[in-house]
């Protein structure tokens, strides 16, 4: 009984008598919110017409670029128009639309990246965090501040940097910044190892020279990079990231080279056991150690073990400076002087 | 007299028909908020139905898929007269993103029947569509009931 008094007694209270008499619909339901993104707003006059609008736009029929017909003030406008039948009012067409003031208004949506920018470069900038010393110089040069530290590393920002460059010039160390280009990875790994190859070809034809080099003496060679530039064009047809990319590659390229005298052999097959990928044998029928240079690691491990100098091994140095010539250095390893003598 | 009465009550009761052609639901979870309590869409004299032989108004959403091409015109049949038709969203219009190059989409939905309003929107807001229910159903059903005798 009483809670049928108490259920009664409510309807008696101002806050609800209030309430029933002044009832309205909350302006959220009833209308538009400010912040609701409506149907793209045209302003005709600021349009450059150039398409990126048409472009962007994820539905077929909702945006189309129309002309106006030339008169005697001069030519008509070219401009946008929207279709709200098929416009899904996603702001895409507002977003990338690159005049300012914007010829598409869509709410709020077209400020979501005011910097938005599409820059055709065939470079990325990355700060390679192996080598980089954190002088700070490149964040320092960047014109638009693209750089910055992210957890202790320098961090190149993709949608602000506009590829200037600045950066890989005032790096002081060789690689820590790199432009690297980003559309045909596969052409630069396969003309890599074509150079690569190339010059480990030419090194080794080499034998001669080799086994005559003294202990503290140096090899020194000169390839022009003509020899292998028709063959790098093939692969790559653009002549300035070939010739970056074979100079990046020849700087800091370094081969070991082991030569293997069979004539000083005295088959003692001390190497074999020794040897981590089981490439020297003992050919019983030939009666002569037998060794698969292609699966060798050029550990130099055989080098250490013989003792009777049959196997040297070598370190080639190469760098390419000019553009023209590439610089090749060898010299012996002296892992084991003591040993040898 | 009876007439009177009849166009009195139509303006003030409206039974509507979800037909969903094809779509992604987008639409129709906009018409199923229509009659939450926030919109209350009843308190307009406004009632959703599922048969089409009750409706006064077909709401239509989506973009005509193979199947709706004869369905369409079947259902639209079984309404009975007066019936207006409302577009809701794009696909029925124009099929919208779906009616790409190569797609199966049949839009516009008023190759097959007759579309009396169209609501643009992908999907149009609530009271988008409230409005535009409001706006034609009322009137259209009654002049049409006029028509008719
Ligand atoms: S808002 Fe989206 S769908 Fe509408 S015209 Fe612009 S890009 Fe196209
Ligand atoms: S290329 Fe220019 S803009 Fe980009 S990070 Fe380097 S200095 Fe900054
Ligand atoms: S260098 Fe190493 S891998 Fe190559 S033959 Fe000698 S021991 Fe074997």
């Amino acid at each position: 009984m009483s809670s049928l008094m108490w259920y009664i007694f409510d309807f008696a209270r101002k806050a609800w008598a209030d309430a029933f008499a002044n009832a309205k619909t909350n302006p959220e339901i009833a209308e538009k919110p400010e912040r609701f993104r409506d149907f793209p707003k045209v302003n005709k006059e600021y349009c450059i017409g150039c398409g990126a609008c048409t472009v962007s736009c994820p539905s077929p029929n909702a945006i189309k670029i129309v002309r106006e017909e030339d008169d005697e003030t001069g030519e008509g406008l070219t401009y946008p128009i929207i279709f709200p039948e098929a416009c899904i009012r996603c702001g895409f067409c507002a977003e990338v639309c690159p005049t300012d003031p914007k010829t598409l208004e869509c709410g709020l949506n077209h400020y979501i990246l005011p910097e938005f920018n599409l820059i055709p470069s065939k470079r990325k900038y990355v700060v390679d965090d192996f080598l980089c010393i954190k002088c700070k110089k490149c964040m320092k040069k960047c014109p638009v501040e693209a750089i910055s530290v992210v957890d202790g590393k320098l961090v190149v920002d993709q949608l602000k940097c506009i590829s200037c460059g600045e950066c890989l010039g005032v790096c002081p160390v060789n690689g820590a910044m790199k432009g690297v280009f980003v559309d045909n990875l596969q052409d630069q790994k396969e003309l890599i190892l074509s150079c690569v190859n190339f010059l480990e070809e030419f090194i080794e034809g080499k034998e001669e020279d080799l086994r005559l080099l003294e202990q503290n003496d140096l090899l020194q060679y000169d390839v022009p990079v003509s020899e292998i530039w028709d063959d790098a064009l093939k692969i790559m047809p653009d002549e300035e990231i070939a010739l970056e990319i074979i100079t990046n590659a020849v700087n800091r390229l370094k081969i070991r080279i082991i030569d293997w005298d069979e004539s000083k052999c005295e088959k003692c097959q001390l190497c074999i056991p020794d040897c981590p990928t089981e490439c020297i044998s003992f050919d019983d029928d030939k009666d002569t150690i037998v060794r698969d240079k292609n699966r060798c690691l050029r550990c130099s491990i055989c080098y250490q073990t013989c003792p009777f100098s049959v196997i040297k091994y070598f370190i080639a140095k190469f760098s390419l400076d000019d553009g023209e010539n590439i610089h090749i250095i060898v010299n012996a390893s002296n892992l084991n002087e003591g040993i040898v003598e | 007299m009876l007439d009177a009465v009849k166009d009195a009550v139509r303006k003030s009761s409206i039974h509507v028909c979800v037909v969903n052609c094809g779509g992604c639901n987008g639409c129709d979870v906009e018409v199923v908020a229509l009659l939450s309590p926030r919109y209350d869409l009843e308190q307009y004299g406004i009632y959703v139905q599922n048969n089409p032989r009750e409706a006064d108004v077909l709401l239509l959403t989506g973009a005509v898929t193979e199947q709706w091409t004869d369905n369409l015109k079947r259902i639209y049949d079984k309404a009975p007269e007066p019936k207006i038709v409302v577009a809701v969203g794009n696909c029925p219009q124009s099929g919208d993103v779906f009616n790409q190059e190569g797609g199966h989409v049949h839009a516009p939905a008023s190759n097959f029947i007759p579309v009396d309003a169209a609501i643009p929107g992908c999907p149009p807001r609530p009271s988008e569509i409230l409005e535009a229910i409001l706006a034609v159903g009322p009137q259209a059903i009654a002049d049409r009931g006029r028509e008719e005798k």
